[in-house]
């Protein structure tokens, strides 16, 4: 029974597949994004779907009155949607994520989102997140470069950011250190759910599994992680069930690590590709956040999100007929000229303006106060610890950002004087 | 733009701030662009600390950066946006 109302989910969504996107990336998509400006020229909204990985790809249609997938690529119309939930609902990931990792805040729309969110977002406070700092993050980041320090050269996608996000959340959830291999197994196998449909079901599986028993552990005995909290979370009379704290837990996974280590990763390449912002960074470290800020808006980690319009719609002046999926390039947006000058450039000294990288409106990156937190505290260790980096003249690579749905270094080779 | 007004004008603003306790949802994002103005309180609704000196340019980024637009600026009964 499962697999059959699966399969009518995934028909309905086949159209249109981030993770086929994702796919063809992997495969290998350099830079969508002179495609993305040339289509955001003629309209900020565009039909059908997109392919972007040849350049004499058909011209999308400008119009629908039919519900196709609908492609948004303007800063100010990504905005608008994000901000009207009302009209652009959530539900869209129903047929999607929460295929594996079942009823997540991911895809609930209001009233039942607030709630839900409220009561999962104390533990995401900056100031909560403080304690993870010096206790945690730090000493998990310098035991990963403790590893290659020595060498004097290393790829920090393999060996520093891919290895520490999972530790960190893993230990912020109070599950065993013994465990995380399975953590990071499971987090691709729930990723990879367009490829692989049988590995993310089984992923999703063994995740229940694992996760029901240490649910039931945390409600006899609560302890001090983030599952204990959230066993007794209460805000008026409002509790989560232990499907709802799964669903979390399993949403957790992949928005936990695959995010943070794509994004460290991308702030990373910025400043190797341009050594006086690193120097700079590395001489004032006030300047973190607004570096940080600067890659997320150059290049956000997850760079299309869905919505799916409730009712008729209109976007920068263009009909989008009621029930369309709706494809929002954050990418695109955080890109659009007519907000940012010079847009492809990564510039930290540029001015600081708003971004889409962490989304916007009520379903805005839960974690990004702790994405931030972590982001620093690698960078930090990085420029504490490895001096004079910069890329590797010898590596035998080619390191470069790639992805579509999510993008990211696919190597960053460096070689250092270790301290 | 804004942070590109002359100094002067910048600190001739004086701004009132509001924030809407049933559009908060308590991201945090306006601690982050403005940690002098902006704390969250412990139901994890935005409050308005004394503003610091020449906080106005951040100020328009936590307005502009708040996810729900629960924050709005005012001058003279007006409500401003980016000078």
């Amino acid at each position: 029974m499962m697999s059959a109302s699966l399969d009518e989910t995934v028909a309905e969504t086949a159209p249109f597949d981030p993770f086929e996107l994702q796919d063809t990336v992997t495969g290998d998509i350099r830079d969508p994004y002179p495609r993305m400006a040339d289509l955001r020229r003629q309209s900020a909204v565009h039909f059908g779907n997109i392919d972007f990985t040849g350049s004499d790809d058909p011209e999308p249609p400008l119009v629908s009155e039919v519900p196709v997938p609908v492609s948004v690529f303007g800063h100010d119309e990504v905005v608008s949607v994000l901000r009207d939930d009302r009209t652009y609902s959530s539900t869209v990931y129903e047929g999607i994520m929460g295929v594996v990792m079942g009823p997540t805040i991911l895809q609930m729309d209001a009233p039942r989102h607030k709630v839900q969110r409220a009561l999962v977002s104390p533990a995401f406070r900056s100031r909560i997140l403080e304690r993870w700092e010096t206790e945690l993050v730090r000493s998990v980041v310098d035991d990963l470069i403790d590893a290659f320090a020595a060498r004097g050269r290393a790829d920090l996608v393999r060996e520093l950011n891919f290895g520490f996000p999972v530790q960190v959340i893993a230990r912020i959830l109070g599950l065993p250190m013994v465990d995380y291999p399975k953590f990071q197994e499971w987090t691709i196998g729930l990723i990879s759910v367009a490829s692989n449909w049988d590995r993310a079901m089984a992923a999703s599986e063994e995740l229940r599994v694992y996760l029901t028993a240490v649910i039931e552990q945390r409600r006899r005995q609560p302890a001090d992680d983030l599952i204990s909290d959230l066993v007794v979370a209460e805000i008026e009379g409002e509790r989560l069930s232990d499907e709802d704290i799964l669903a979390f837990l399993r949403l957790l996974l992949p928005a936990g690590v695959e995010t943070t280590y794509r994004a460290t990763g991308n702030l990373l390449f910025g400043l190797l590709q341009h050594p006086e912002q690193l120097e700079a960074l590395r001489n004032d470290r006030a300047l973190f956040p607004q570096a940080f800020e600067e890659s997320l808006r150059w290049e956000p980690p997850v760079t299309v999100i869905l919505r799916k319009t409730l009712k008729d719609a209109v976007l920068g002046g263009v009909p989008i007929p009621a029930n369309s999926d709706v494809g929002l390039f954050l990418g695109a947006a955080n890109r659009d000229d007519r907000r940012y000058a010079d847009p492809d450039t990564f510039d930290m000294f540029r001015q600081a303006q708003q971004h889409v990288g962490f989304g916007f409106g009520v379903h805005m990156c839960l974690g990004m106060h702790l994405a931030r937190m972590e982001a620093r505290v690698a960078v930090n260790a990085i420029l504490d610890r490895l001096d004079d980096i910069r890329f590797d003249p010898d590596a035998d690579d080619d390191p470069h950002i790639h992805g579509m749905a999510f993008r990211s270094p696919t190597s960053l080779p460096v070689c250092f004087s270790p301290r | 733009m804004r942070d590109r007004l002359p100094d002067e004008r910048i600190a001739a603003l004086s701004l009132q701030i509001l924030i809407d306790r049933d559009k908060c949802m308590g991201s945090g994002n306006c601690v982050f662009w403005a940690p002098g103005t902006f704390d969250l309180g412990d139901d994890g609704i935005s409050v308005v600390l004394e503003p610091a000196e020449g906080e106005e340019s951040k100020m328009f980024l936590a307005q502009e950066g708040c996810p729900t637009r629960a924050i709005s600026l005012w001058r003279d009964g007006v409500e401003v946006t980016s000078p």
